[in-house]
C-alpha cells in the first residue's frame, strides 16, 4: 500500500532566485511529510536543503510551512492530504539559508536569554491520573528522585513564523522566548530571579508589542499556548508595579 | 603537520560530535562537516533511551558495561539535557518471570543497579501498565533529546575553537601517495566545490561509514539494520517500561516529553538513505506495546519513524544479535591507506566513550599524548552552538 503525491517546495539559495520545484514522490500509507521530503532527497535531489532529526516532534528542527500553515512535518501525515499538491516552504520571519533551512540563531540567543530549561523538575500526573510518586512506598523500593521531564516547547519556531506582531517588528522577543520567560518565572520562587526575568519581559519589544492576535498558539504543536504565557506576563507585571507603586 | 595537528571528523551524530567535543578539549585542531543537520542520520531517529545496559546484561556483557559506565558519566556532563526517571523491567508471563533470576545476575555481573519493587508499587508509579504483571526490576535507564545531545557536544567543541560545517558534504577525499590528506566537499549553501586538508581524518558517518571508506580504498564491516519506532501521542509512562526478556521487537516503551516511544524491530538493509516503513512492522510494535502498556491500543499514534543502525557484522549472525558495541578501525594498521580512521558500531548512550577510544587512536597516530577530560568536563548548553 503506497500514497502517491507531489511536492512543490520552494528553493531557494543566497546566489540563485527563489523558484518553486515539484517532485513526484511515493510513500507508504504511515508516511508524513517529512518522509515525503526525504524521498525527493533520496531519489531526485541530493541538492534540496532541509532540516530534520528526531522524526517524532521532539528535536523541533523541521518546521516549515505546508500549504501556507506551520506544521512539524514529522507528525503530520500524507494522507491528510488526500493525494492533491503539497505546497512547502520554509517558516517566516527567519532569514534564509537554502531552500527549507533557515537561520535559529537569534532565535536561540532568546530562548538563552532567561536560561531557560529545558526540563521541568518535578512530575505528579501522567496523561491525567495522579502517580503515587514516592509518598508512602517503602523508601528502600521507590524511585531515588522525582520524576523529570522535558518541557514541552520544542523550540521549533513555529510560533515566530505565525505571529503577525514577528512579522512588524523583528526585534519583538517572539512568543517561544516570552513563554520561556513564564517557564522559568514558574519554576523560581527567588524574588531576584523573578524580577529578573519579569524586567526581561517588560519591554516595548517584549510583551507589550504583542498585538494579541494569538496566532501562535494556533499554531502551536505543543500545546505550549504562547499567547496565555503572555497575557500572564503582563498580568504579573501590573502587579508588580502596583506593589511597587503603593510601596505594597 | 600543522600545529595544533588538524582533524577533521565526517558527520555530525553522536559519534562525530562526541568525537569533536573530545579533541578540541584535547587541544586539536577540529573540523566536523555533515552533509546536512546535525543528528539527520541515525542518532536523530532514535528511541532516545539512555541505557543502563539491563537490556544487554544478559547476552551482551561488554555492550551492557559500556552502558552503564556511559550512563553514569552522562548524568554528571548533560544533566540539564536528559530526563532521569530511571526503568522498570517487568516480566509479563512464566517465561519472563523465569527470566528474572539471569537478568538480576547479569545485572549484578555489569555493576548495574538494580532492585525489584513489589507489583502493587510499581501500579502505584505506573498506573497505565498492564495490571497482570509479575515482577518489577527497577534499574537507572533514561532519556535524552538526541539533537540537543548532539549539539551540546558540538556547543562545547566550538567553545574549545572547533569549526562546525553541517550542510557541507564530503564528494571526495584528497591523497598524498596513498595516505588521506583530505576531504572535498560540496557546500549546499554557497554551491561551491573546496578542498580542506586535513592531518587525520576521522570517519564517524555510521551507517554511510562504507561510502566513505570506500573512497579510501578501504573496507568496513558495517552492517546497516532497519528498525522501526512508533510514537504515541500521549505519556503513558514515567520510566521506560522493558519487557524482561532477551531483546525482542516492540518489547520496550521509552517515554520522552509528552510522548510515549514503542520500539523496535530490527532488519538488514542495503542502503541506509530514505528507508522505507513497513506497515506490518508497525502493527507488530503496536501490538508488542499493547502487551506492556494497554492503553497504548487506544493511543493515537502520532509518528512513526525508521532508520538505519551502523551495528559491526559478524559472519552468521541474525541482525538482532550483533553486537551494539562499538569500533575504531585504524586502516593503516589493517594494510590500508593511512590518514584516516573510522568508528563505528556502538549507540549513541556510549558516544563518548566513542569518542574517547577513537581520539586516543587519533593522537596515537599523530604522536601526540593528550589525556582524554571528556568524562568529568561539564558540557555547555546546546543552545550556545548558535552564539
Amino acid at each position: 500500500m503506497s500514497l502517491q503525491v507531489t511536492l512543490k517546495i520552494l528553493r531557494s539559495r543566497p546566489h540563485q532566485e527563489q523558484r518553486y520545484d515539484t517532485f513526484d514522490v511515493t510513500v507508504p500509507d504511515a508516511a508524513n511529510v517529512l518522509d515525503a521530503i526525504e524521498q525527493a532527497w533520496a531519489h531526485h535531489d541530493r541538492d534540496l536543503m532541509f532540516r530534520h532529526a528526531c522524526h517524532h516532534a521532539s528535536c523541533g528542527t523541521c518546521a516549515v510551512r505546508i500549504n501556507g500553515r506551520e506544521k512539524l512535518p514529522c507528525i503530520a501525515p500524507v494522507k491528510d492530504y488526500d493525494g492533491g499538491e503539497i505546497k512547502i516552504e520554509p517558516l517566516r520571519n527567519f532569514p534564509i539559508v537554502g531552500d527549507l533551512v533557515v537561520d535559529v540563531a537569534p532565535f536561540f540567543q532568546n530562548q538563552e536569554a532567561s536560561d531557560f530549561i529545558i526540563t521541568r523538575p518535578t512530575e505528579n500526573e501522567l496523561d491525567g491520573k495522579a502517580i503515587a510518586h514516592t509518598q508512602g512506598l517503602d523508601p528502600e523500593s521507590a524511585p531515588t528522585v522525582p520524576f523529570n521531564r522535558f518541557e514541552n516547547c520544542v523550540e521549533c519556531g513555529i510560533c515566530l513564523s505565525a505571529c503577525p506582531t514577528m512579522s512588524a517588528d523583528y526585534k519583538f522577543f517572539g512568543p517561544a522566548g516570552l513563554a520561556a520567560i513564564k517557564r522559568q518565572l514558574d519554576k523560581t520562587t527567588d524574588a531576584n530571579e523573578r524580577e529578573k526575568l519579569l524586567h526581561l519581559a517588560d519591554d516595548e519589544h517584549g510583551v507589550w508589542r504583542c498585538h494579541s492576535a494569538w496566532e501562535c498558539t494556533e499554531a502551536c504543536p505543543q500545546s505550549v499556548f504562547p499567547a496565555e504565557s503572555i497575557m500572564a506576563l503582563r498580568k504579573e507585571i501590573n502587579a508588580q508595579r502596583f506593589k511597587k507603586f503603593f510601596r505594597l | 603537520m600543522s600545529n595544533p595537528p588538524h582533524v577533521i571528523i565526517i558527520g555530525a551524530g553522536s559519534t562525530g560530535s562526541a568525537t569533536a567535543h573530545d579533541l578540541a578539549l584535547r587541544g586539536l585542531s577540529v573540523t566536523v562537516v555533515e552533509r546536512g543537520e546535525i543528528a539527520s542520520g541515525t542518532t536523530g531517529r532514535n528511541h532516545c533511551l539512555l541505557h543502563s545496559g539491563g537490556r544487554y546484561c544478559v547476552n551482551d556483557k561488554e555492550g551492557a558495561i559500556e552502558c552503564i559506565e556511559e550512563n553514569l558519566i552522562l548524568r554528571r556532563i548533560m544533566p540539564h539535557a536528559l530526563e532521569m526517571n530511571d526503568g522498570l523491567f517487568v516480566a509479563l508471563d512464566d517465561e519472563d518471570y523465569a527470566f528474572q533470576e539471569d537478568f538480576l545476575a547479569g545485572c549484578e555481573e555489569c555493576h548495574i543497579p538494580a532492585r525489584e519493587i513489589p507489583v502493587k508499587q510499581a501500579l502505584e508509579i505506573e498506573p497505565f501498565l498492564n495490571p497482570k504483571i509479575k515482577a518489577a526490576v527497577q534499574v537507572p535507564d533514561g532519556v535524552f533529546e538526541p539533537w540537543r545531545f548532539c549539539t551540546s557536544f558540538l556547543a562545547t567543541a566550538k567553545k574549545n575553537g572547533a569549526t562546525i560545517r553541517n550542510f557541507t558534504e564530503v564528494s571526495d577525499l584528497v591523497f598524498q601517495g596513498s595516505a588521506v590528506a583530505g576531504i572535498q566537499v560540496f557546500d549546499h549553501r554557497t554551491g561551491k566545490t573546496e578542498t580542506i586538508g586535513a592531518d587525520m581524518v576521522v570517519n564517524a558517518t555510521g551507517s554511510w561509514a562504507g561510502i566513505i571508506a570506500e573512497m579510501a580504498h578501504v573496507n568496513v564491516p558495517v552492517a546497516p539494520t532497519a528498525g522501526v519506532m512508533v510514537t504515541i501521542g500521549t505519556r503513558l509512562n514515567n520510566m521506560v517500561i522493558n519487557r524482561m526478556h532477551k531483546p525482542h521487537d516492540g518489547d520496550i516503551v521509552v517515554p520522552v516529553r509528552n510522548t510515549s516511544i514503542i520500539g523496535t524491530t530490527s532488519w538488514r538493509v542495503t542502503s541506509p538513505d530514505a528507508i522505507e516503513i513497513p506497515q506490518d512492522q508497525i502493527d507488530k510494535m503496536m501490538h508488542a506495546g499493547e502487551l506492556l502498556i494497554p492503553s497504548i491500543k487506544a493511543g493515537r499514534q502520532r509518528g512513526v519513524m525508521a532508520v538505519a543502525r551502523p551495528l559491526i557484522a559478524s559472519a552468521n549472525v541474525d541482525a538482532r544479535d550483533f553486537s551494539r558495541t562499538f569500533e575504531a578501525f585504524n586502516h593503516r594498521k589493517q594494510g590500508g591507506a593511512a590518514g584516516i580512521i573510522t568508528i563505528s558500531g556502538g549507540k549513541t548512550t556510549t558516544a563518548r566513550g566513542m569518542a574517547e577510544k577513537v581520539s586516543d587512536v587519533v593522537c596515537a597516530e599523530l604522536g601526540i599524548s593528550v589525556e582524554c577530560k571528556t568524562k568529568t568536563t561539564p558540557l555547555v548548553s546546546y543552545r550556545d552552538f548558535y552564539n
